[in-house]
């Protein structure tokens, strides 16, 4: 396994902190945060964004409303769960703790 | 000259050269496959066609009309190909991989590189199922090779249980024998080619589209939205609720309730418990619990008689329970089968007991094997009385 290949694991294995910290901010549709992500590391499709998508929403993390568009079918809005954004928090925390973990570990 | 397709996404009509409508048709039927095991299947392709709708309706404006193959092809490449399971890091395939890879797999007709088209139906194999499983997942797994609903399966089993015991050796072979769907493909391979429910899905979601554009106002769109919401996800987790969520329903309907049905369920039980053993002592020793039937009556009506005082008892109680069932929310999908189980959860409690009995108890299989008599002597003395 490549150094790369080891960060995709890493990638894919966040996606769903990165997803939910989007979705904390506003009401988005999966454009929206595909839009958001591109350019990142966390640049990422359709075809991993809507299952993922669903499957947090049936975890309860987060919930979504039909709306209209101008023009075309109408769109999910996606929203956090008080779950959701218990969670964030959680993973929020957790991330400095490894990062300040990460970086202690191997210093004398 | 290339011919073209005119296709329905999202409700919206869109012109397809020939070679792109291939190219998105093994697009949508491998994330069919790979999406098979998710209970979200049916949503996640919906948003998947529309998210290629909009991408189409981008292309196309002014004197555009047709989405030519290149085109299609570029948008599936931009959707990526379809993530089975989201959790895991360790995907099928290329599914974890970034744009390179899913652009491969998305080139035109490519998507097919895994699952070859045209090939038909795949065949079916028997596999155990564990999403969505009681036990090891064998009836899971059989009722979705059979195609039928896992509940008929599991009182198959249950029935083979108690009538001949041969349910549950069964069941332990098969979790041996039979080997666990663990890739996308074993899955897909469990259930085969689902043409006609992937057919059923896509008239379904055409028709929803379609009713909304013809409804005249808002509201009444809304609240055909909320409708289609709520049947959408209701429909994936139903008998899973069924089976799981009959406790949490009953109490949250009325706390008293919920705790009078198993109370009730309990004394009925226990009478019935009560009755049975009273009958099995009557017949085997002629009296009932040790007390002496009065001279002059005979065996078969003092049973009759039991029956009766059992029914005086049990009826009354019987009536409660029903009445608690109805009163947390009326007949509704649910009642009939809470009574089916109960029934079957007593049968199979009856079963055993008497099974038991029969082998620890010789005074019950000697007074079985006198049933016969019993009858002849009961019709003996109908005809008697009837002179």
């Amino acid at each position: 396994m490549s150094v790369n290949e080891k960060f995709s694991a890493l990638r894919k294995g966040l996606l769903e902190f990165v997803v939910l910290q989007i979705i904390s901010a506003e009401k988005v549709y999966a454009a929206d945060i595909l839009q958001q992500l591109s350019g990142t590391e966390f640049t990422t499709q359709e075809g991993t964004l809507y299952p993922l998508l669903s499957k947090m929403r049936r975890d309860g993390l987060l919930d979504y409303e039909w709306k209209e568009s101008e023009a075309g079918p109408p769109r999910k809005y996606y929203a956090l769960t008080p779950k959701g954004q218990e969670q964030l928090q959680e993973t929020l925390e957790y991330w400095d703790q490894l990062n300040v973990t990460v970086k202690k570990l191997g210093k004398k | 000259m290339n011919k073209v397709i005119t296709i329905n996404l999202g409700g919206n009509a869109y012109q397809l050269e020939e070679g792109g409508y291939d190219g998105l048709r093994a697009y949508l039927e491998t994330a069919n496959t790979r999406l098979r095991s998710n209970p979200d299947r049916d949503e996640i392709i919906s948003d998947i066609e529309l998210a290629i709708a909009e991408k189409f309706r981008a292309l196309l404006g002014g004197n555009k009309t047709v989405v030519v193959g290149k085109e299609v092809s570029a948008v599936l490449a931009e959707m990526g190909s379809i993530d089975a399971d989201p959790a895991e890091t360790s995907g099928a395939g290329g599914a974890s991989a970034g744009p390179a890879g899913s652009a491969r797999a998305a080139g035109t007709g490519a998507a097919a590189t895994d699952h070859p088209p045209g090939g038909g139906p795949k065949p079916k194999r028997f596999y155990r199922i564990r999403e969505g499983d009681m036990i090891a997942g064998v009836c899971n797994g059989l009722a979705v090779y059979l195609n039928i609903d896992p509940t008929f399966v599991r009182l198959a089993f249950v029935f083979l249980t108690i009538l001949w015991g041969t349910g549950v050796i069964v069941y332990i072979v098969m979790a041996i024998v039979v080997p666990e769907a663990k890739s996308p493909e074993e899955k897909a391979a469990a259930s085969g080619d689902p043409s006609t429910a992937q057919e059923f899905i896509r008239r379904a979601k055409e028709g929803y589209y379609e009713a909304m554009r013809g409804f005249p106002d808002r509201p009444a769109r809304r609240e055909w939205k909320r409708r289609f919401k709520r049947e959408m996800r209701g429909y994936a987790d139903q008998w899973r609720f069924r089976w799981h969520g009959r406790g949490t329903e009953t109490a949250s309907v009325h706390p008293g309730i919920g705790f009078a049905i198993p109370f009730l369920s309990l004394m009925q039980g226990m009478a019935k418990i009560l009755g049975i053993c009273a009958l099995i002592s009557l017949l085997a020793t002629g009296a009932v619990f040790g007390k002496a039937l009065p001279a002059n009556v005979p065996v078969w009506v003092a049973a009759l008689l039991l029956l009766i005082a059992y029914g005086i008892i049990a009826g009354p109680l019987k009536i409660a329970r029903r009445a608690c069932y109805y009163g947390m929310g009326g007949p509704g999908w649910s009642w009939p089968i809470v009574f089916l189980v109960d029934a079957l959860v007593w049968i199979g409690v009856v079963a055993i007991l008497l099974s038991l009995a029969l082998v620890y108890f010789p005074e019950l299989s000697d007074a079985v094997k006198s049933i016969p008599p019993l009858i002849h002597q009961a019709a003996a003395d109908i005809r008697n009385w009837w002179k």
